[in-house]
């Protein structure tokens, strides 16, 4: 499903913050990516997002390198992938529901299914109750739900996190690791960032460590 | 999660209508056409709201953009009335021949010489005035009388008063001059007079009228793409954050585009009606004037005012030009930030 093949990735300010990195996730794998901080994990799940590219080597998601994505092609693409950031990207000026129905209304999906879809992953995070409300009005861990909710609205195929449960406390920390093993056992193939060890341990799942790379 | 519980009670009613989507959902897939005017639907909605929720920037726009199309909207009005005037309708009078016959022709001779001619193709009509007519009509005119009174009997001629057809001139290849000309070669006629030339002066100026609008017509038009350009530009820097989230989730550029498009379609085409309102009311505002001076010219010229046509030749080019600059300042921001992505 995701497969890295040599790949390094060096920022235009000179940061190597890969290098020749290789590894394979099948579909339907939940995998964490553990590592220090400026170990590159970011960059590698923003790599697979597209949102970065490569200095070397090659991405193949689904046997298909993701140099040949033209412009166009990456819109689809992204859609396909729910990505949670560590900062969540909301839009203040927008109610918590109209934040997470984001992705169904750039799918044009109608506004009775968007309705129902959109209350389903709030409930999901626990935040149907406020879904009227500015993100500017909630702590960070009901901000990072939101950010959750919105990826997983659409139904990707991928599941990208970074450092999800970062601003969680660990009870809340361990129901968004348990709903995406939810997601994880519909098939969806789940890659999350994240150096909670604890939590890691918890879910046993297949663990990659990221080495820092020594400029 | 936890929670559910105390919430199950009060969303017992949304629960059995999602079940039964979920049930509808199964049939009903989401096709591309669907998509596509969902997504349409809610840039419309979403493009008017944003007009709305800042009036005040909103209406100076607005503002700017129809004075814009006001000036070569009015000027085109008032050129189309004038041009009216100087077009061949015979209602207008606004073109004719005289033929002034020798002094020997007699009255009956003279009515049969106008009977021919007003069966000519090229006239339209062609009405006598004897000379015993036109001395009554000098008669009536202050101090004339008693200089006829002194030069005793009628020194005045027979006149045949005609309004050429100037299509059929047109189309034979002739020039009006021409066929006055041709007039005097007629027996029984002594002189020919044109009294055509302040149409033609008219015409003349009017089609440097024409062209001086179409001028200014011009660069408004350039100026009302660029204040919407601006104004769309201005709007979309206040939501580059926006921009870049959806499309961190996959907007694709239509879709981000979509709404700006809208907005500027919505300034031009509110812009346009402003615009006619303007135009209307400056109308209104002159045509007192305009009724009584062509009263003094026994005109009855009335001023028409804004029809369908530039109505809806006007709208559509405003809300055109508002596409236009909405479409190059949002293809300018996407183009440079796909530059930035590419480094
Ligand atoms: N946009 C960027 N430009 C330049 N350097 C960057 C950028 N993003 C990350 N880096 C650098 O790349 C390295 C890896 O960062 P990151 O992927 O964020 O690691 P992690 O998420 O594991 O903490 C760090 O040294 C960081 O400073
Ligand atoms: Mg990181």
């Amino acid at each position: 499903m995701i497969e890295f093949k040599r790949v390094s990735k060096k920022y235009p300010t000179g940061q190597l913050a890969l290098y020749n990195v290789n590894l394979r996730l099948d579909a339907g794998e939940m995998v964490f990516l553990t590592g220090v901080s400026g170990a590159g994990k970011s960059t590698l799940l923003k790599l697979i997002a597209r949102l970065e590219r490569p200095s070397e080597g090659h991405i193949l998601i689904g046997g298909k390198t993701l140099k040949l994505l033209s412009d166009q092609q990456i819109p689809s693409y992204r859609r396909n992938i729910g990505f949670i950031y560590q900062d969540p990207h909301l839009l203040d000026d927008q109610s918590v529901f109209d934040n997470v129905a984001l992705p169904l209304k750039i799918a044009g999906i109608s506004d009775d299914e968007i309705q129902h879809r959109t209350q389903a992953a709030l409930e999901k995070v626990d935040l149907k109750n406020k879904s009227t409300r500015s993100p500017q009005m909630l702590s960070a861990g009901e901000r990072q739900r939101v950010g959750i909710a919105r990826a997983v609205v659409n139904k990707p195929t991928i599941i990208l996190a970074d450092e999800p449960t970062g601003n969680l406390d660990p009870k809340l920390a361990e129901d968004i690791m348990n709903t995406f093993a939810q997601f994880n056992e519909l098939g969806t193939t789940v890659l999350i960032a994240s150096h909670d060890h604890a939590l890691i341990e918890q879910m046993n799942k297949r663990t990659i460590v990221l080495q820092k790379v020594e400029n | 999660m936890s929670k559910k519980n105390t919430q199950k009670n009060s969303s017992n009613k949304r629960t059995q209508k999602t079940n039964k989507k979920k049930q509808k959902n199964q049939v009903t897939t989401t096709t591309p056409l669907t998509a596509w005017i969902n997504q349409h639907r809610n840039s419309i909605k979403f493009s008017s709201q944003r007009l709305w929720l800042n009036p005040f920037s909103t209406w100076m726009t607005l503002a700017v953009i129809a004075l814009a199309l006001a000036l070569p909207t009015g000027l085109h009005i008032l050129l189309k009335n004038l041009s009216s005037v100087a077009s061949n309708d015979g209602e207008n009078r606004a073109s004719t021949i005289s033929l002034f016959l020798k002094p020997s022709v007699t009255a009956q001779r003279a009515l049969d010489r106008s009977e021919l001619l007003s069966e000519r193709s090229e006239i339209s009509s062609a009405k006598l005035i004897t000379k015993d007519q036109a001395i009554e009509n000098f008669k009536h005119i202050q101090g004339f009388k008693e200089i006829l009174a002194t030069i005793g009997g009628n020194p005045l001629p027979h006149v045949i008063a005609i309004s050429p057809d100037l299509s059929v001139i047109a189309e034979s290849g002739q020039t009006i001059e021409g066929f006055a000309k041709s007039l005097k070669n007629e027996s029984d006629v002594d002189n020919v007079q044109i009294d055509l030339e302040w149409v033609q002066r008219l015409r003349a100026i009017l089609n440097i009228a024409e062209r001086v609008t179409l001028v200014i017509a011009t660069l408004l038009g350039i100026t009302v793409l660029l204040v919407v350009g601006n104004t769309i530009r201005l709007n979309i820097s206040g939501k580059k954050r926006e921009i870049e989230i959806i499309q961190l989730i996959g907007a694709t550029n239509h879709y981000i585009r979509r709404p700006f498009l809208y907005e500027g379609v919505w300034y031009g085409f509110f812009g346009g009606i402003l615009s006619l309102v303007i135009v209307h009311f400056s109308l209104l505002f002159i045509v007192a004037p305009v009724e009584t001076l062509a009263k003094l010219y026994d005109s009855e010229f009335v001023i028409s005012g804004v029809g369908i046509i530039i109505m809806l030749k006007l709208l559509f080019s405003s809300a055109l030009l508002g596409l236009a600059g909405a479409w190059i300042a949002v293809g300018r921001h996407l183009q440079q930030q796909s530059k930035r992505m590419n480094r």
